[in-house]
């Protein structure tokens, strides 16, 4: 049966000492991704002071290495790489893009 | 529109609408009260040995769940129909019937379970006694029984929407709600091959929990942001096709993680790998939503020169931001934990599965479902501006604190069985025990009673200031 398993997806093995570090960077992923959209979105509607913005990318920054450091503890194949790297491509746009779309929508009905 | 739902009084539909979530709040009872029974089963394996066995304290506690989820949601839509359609609710009376119907059902069901328990290996137990799926457990008569009630509901539904004003909400609950009916009937039906039987299983089971009921919570959200804060409606109706776009588009394929390792093709890894990469961008969309909406309402007001908060109903906005909450940590934050077939490889089956169940169920359902007991509390009380209690507060902390306890205390326990019973024995039926038997296991397994015990305490709170806090004269009328 183990030859008929394709082995680029499953394995190698993760080494004992790789899961807390895999579980704890899989929970900061999504963790420091809201902070990032909170704290945009909360500079945005002016509950923050705009100082604040460039934490917010710096908390995307944080995201996108606890990324890394899981897929390569993992050991993911090429295909979830560019997955994982797609996600936070999406990550990074998506408040920009909400935003846009809900001030557009704000702006016609105020005006 | 935005204080609509304050005219609960005299309206047929609220009214059957308070009858459903009545019932769902007992269910509710029931459910953490056979969920105590099971985890005292892990501290205590002869607790109850031969009259409640685990596996039936454990089949209550899963089906309770889902069942009371099941009758607030109806009870959620024919309490917001009025308000949205601007019409009384269609063949109401028929409802009404069918709401009898279906809990004269579950009792019947509940108290076969109880009592009954087992049958013949054959063809009366799947009619009469359970089916056996995890979840749906309901004996055959009383699956066609809910499917009759489902589509009377759905009826009323689609003759209302139609012939009032249909709005953005109420035609994403429609679509839903058509969605949500015609998925349970791939629970339905046997097949020979196990693997082919649990392929359809998780149609239900998947697609109701990470699709139509992710949406209908987003068109909940969207509701209550309009009747609490007075939440642009144009906003949030935008607002909400985004997230029914965003949540069908991932959730769909986003099955695929639980095909990782049932027998399917393994196509299947590649495709669950990468939606459900993508799952929990909806979920942190959802939060900025809320956020978003509340800022701006209250900045709004705040520009007017008036310092006085937006909010019309504290606990039920409390339950509602919770859920915004909730649903970013226990489907987002302890779903992705093992959502990548690398690592579901080693947390499949063990308790970081029931860490992300407690946790996703209570924070993605549980909390905006209250929510709306609350909303229903505020309108049949013709109360104008509910405010929390002493009692509300004690109950949300207690819950929300005793499920999140709860959660990490099973997170430990699964993280003993990946390191113990898979990573060094290789998921073995020795590793299995073993994996059990440790100190690191068995506290975690204790902390997690002691929470169990901390949130049925926050339900009976709840439900005292459910039943009380219409009659308290701290609210403004």
């Amino acid at each position: 049966m183990v030859e008929m398993v394709d082995m680029s997806v499953i394995s190698p093995g993760i080494a004992l000492n790789d899961f807390l570090p895999i579980f704890v960077s899989s929970a900061l992923v999504i963790v420091f991704g809201g902070f990032y959209v909170g704290i945009y979105t909360a500079v945005k509607v002016g509950m923050f002071k705009k100082w604040a913005m460039p934490l917010a990318y710096v908390f995307w920054l944080l995201t996108a290495y606890c990324l890394y450091i899981m897929g390569s503890l993992m050991h993911v194949g090429d295909f979830t790489a560019k997955a994982l790297g797609m996600a936070m491509i999406g990550y990074l746009l998506l408040p920009h893009a909400v935003y846009y779309m809900q001030h557009q929508v704000h702006e016609e009905n105020d005006h | 529109m935005a204080n609509n739902h304050l005219t609960g009084i005299g309206s047929e539909s609220k009214q059957l609408a308070t009858w459903y979530l009545t019932v769902a709040a007992i269910l509710f009872g029931a459910q953490l009260l056979f969920g105590l029974v099971a985890a005292i089963q892990y501290v205590m394996p002869g607790f109850l040995f031969e009259i409640l066995d685990f596996s039936i304290a454990r089949m209550l506690h899963i089906n309770a769940l889902v069942v009371w989820m099941v009758f607030a949601m109806f009870g959620s839509v024919y309490w917001l129909l009025p308000d949205e359609t601007g019409i009384e609710t269609i063949g109401i009376k028929v409802g009404k019937l069918l709401f009898w119907v279906f809990t004269a059902a579950i009792v019947v069901v509940v108290l076969v379970f109880l009592f009954v328990q087992v049958g013949p290996a054959d063809e009366t137990t799947i009619w009469f006694i359970t089916e056996g799926r995890e979840y749906i457990e309901a004996p055959r008569w009383a699956d066609i029984g809910i499917v009759v009630v489902v589509l009377g509901f759905v009826f009323n539904l689609y003759a209302t929407g139609m012939k009032g004003n249909r709005s953005g909400i109420v035609t994403v609950i429609m679509a839903d709600m058509l969605a949500f009916a015609g998925i349970y009937l791939a629970g339905m039906f046997f097949t020979d091959n196990i693997t082919v039987d649990q392929y359809w299983w998780w149609w239900v089971i998947h697609l109701w929990v990470e699709a139509t009921w992710e949406v209908y919570v987003g068109a909940l959200a969207a509701y209550g942001l309009i009747t609490m804060i007075g939440a642009h409606r144009k906003v949030v109706e935008m607002w909400l096709w985004i997230e029914v776009a965003m949540l069908f588009g991932s959730g769909i394929l986003g099955m695929g993680h639980h095909y990782f390792w049932i027998g399917t093709p393994e196509y299947w890894w590649e495709i669950g790998a990468l939606f459900s990469a993508l799952e929990p961008l909806p979920l942190v969309a959802m939060f900025i939503h809320v956020l978003y909406d509340w800022g701006k309402t209250q900045g709004a007001q705040e520009a007017l020169g008036k310092k006085t908060s937006v909010i019309n109903n504290k606990p039920a906005f409390t339950w509602f931001v919770l859920n915004a909450f909730g649903n970013f940590l226990g489907a987002g934050v302890w779903g992705f934990f093992h959502t990548m077939p690398q690592v579901n490889l080693y947390t499949h089956g063990t308790q970081f599965t029931s860490a992300h169940g407690h946790l996703a169920f209570f924070g993605a359902y549980a909390t905006i479902l209250i929510g709306m007991m609350y909303l229903a509390v505020q309108g049949t009380n013709g109360i104008k501006v509910l405010r929390s209690t002493k009692t509300s507060i004690w109950a949300v902390s207690m819950i929300a604190g005793g499920v999140l306890g709860m959660t990490v205390a099973l997170t430990l326990a699964g993280y003993v069985q990946v390191l113990v019973s898979r990573a060094q024995m290789g998921a073995t039926w020795a590793g299995y025990f073993d994996g059990q038997s440790g100190m690191w296991f068995s506290q975690a397994m204790d902390w997690r009673l002691l929470m169990g015990f901390v949130t049925f305490l926050g339900f009976l709170l709840l439900a005292k200031d459910l039943l009380t806090t219409g009659k308290n004269p701290v609210h403004e009328r």
